[in-house]
């Protein structure tokens, strides 16, 4: 469906960015105000504004006037959207096991693996 | 085991290395944290008592984001062979208070001078996961994003 592709390029577009996908982990244990949430950032409140504005047409945060500051909350469920979310940890197995092959790899052949420092 | 295939995976690989190198690369801590995480992820603070009842922990520090640490409850060891855990229990059958909802079974079995890899993993049912994901779950968040961001970076 066109409207659900154009709700998944603008996930993905939000999604893109590590700045704002930063500021959606740390929404994802908790509401947060947007000046709490901008201080650790090292951005100016109008650049963090911006992200959040992004995140917001995505519908991965909504946020909310609470007298003179604004709330963010995530929306977990928009990330469901642009995932399967089976097939996401498929892949997280998948890549684990890659690395696990890899990691295999480096250790010499007769030898015992021996912790790296 | 039944495999539900809405909630459960099985991946099975062959690996070049034999079993007994398999299983050091998964049960001794140093060992773990050295290709656990995808770089730039450092996995950290890895503890593992391999009984049944014993921990399975890791801490993963995401650049820009906040520490990840899971404690799961390890469920059986057969050395070289078995290794299951699962993170519905904390060390010593302690039932966690907030989980994801997953067993993984890690199991090995010679396959000529190599091993034949087999990891499967056990999930909550969709509905329960659901509810879960509406509470805002805490784990599977920074995982989701850390997977998000590949394939967003491949668009």
């Amino acid at each position: 469906m066109a409207q659900h592709n154009a709700n998944l390029s603008r996930i993905f577009h939000a999604l893109g960015d590590p700045t704002r996908r930063a500021l959606l982990q740390r929404l994802g244990q908790g509401a947060l105000p947007v000046s709490v949430l901008a201080a650790p950032t090292g951005f100016a409140l109008p650049t963090v504004l911006r992200h959040l504005e992004v995140l917001e047409q995505a519908g991965l945060i909504q946020t909310e006037k609470q007298g003179r500051t604004r709330l963010c909350r995530a929306v977990p469920v928009t990330l469901s959207v642009a995932t399967d979310w089976l097939a996401t940890v498929r892949a997280e197995w998948e890549a684990r096991t890659d690395r696990l092959e890899e990691f295999l790899a480096t250790l010499e052949d007769d030898d015992d693996p021996e912790p790296r420092d | 085991m039944i495999l539900n295939p809405e909630t459960d995976l099985e991946l099975v690989r062959h690996l070049t290395a034999p079993p007994a190198k398999v299983w050091r690369c998964w049960t001794e801590p140093a060992l773990l944290e050295q290709w656990f995480a995808p770089k730039p992820v450092v996995t950290r603070d890895v503890k593992i008592d391999l009984r049944p009842g014993g921990i399975f922990a890791t801490t993963m520090d995401i650049p820009g984001m906040d520490s990840q640490t899971g404690a799961g409850c390890i469920l059986e060891v057969v050395p070289e062979r078995r290794l299951v855990w699962t993170d519905l229990l904390g060390p010593g059958y302690h039932p966690a208070a907030d989980s994801f909802g997953m067993t993984a079974f890690i199991l090995l079995e010679p396959e000529g001078t190599g091993t034949l890899y087999r990891a499967i993993a056990l999930h909550r049912t969709p509905d329960q996961r659901k509810s879960h994901e509406d509470m805002g779950f805490h784990d599977g968040w920074g995982t989701a994003a850390t997977q998000l961001d590949a394939v967003a970076a491949a668009l």
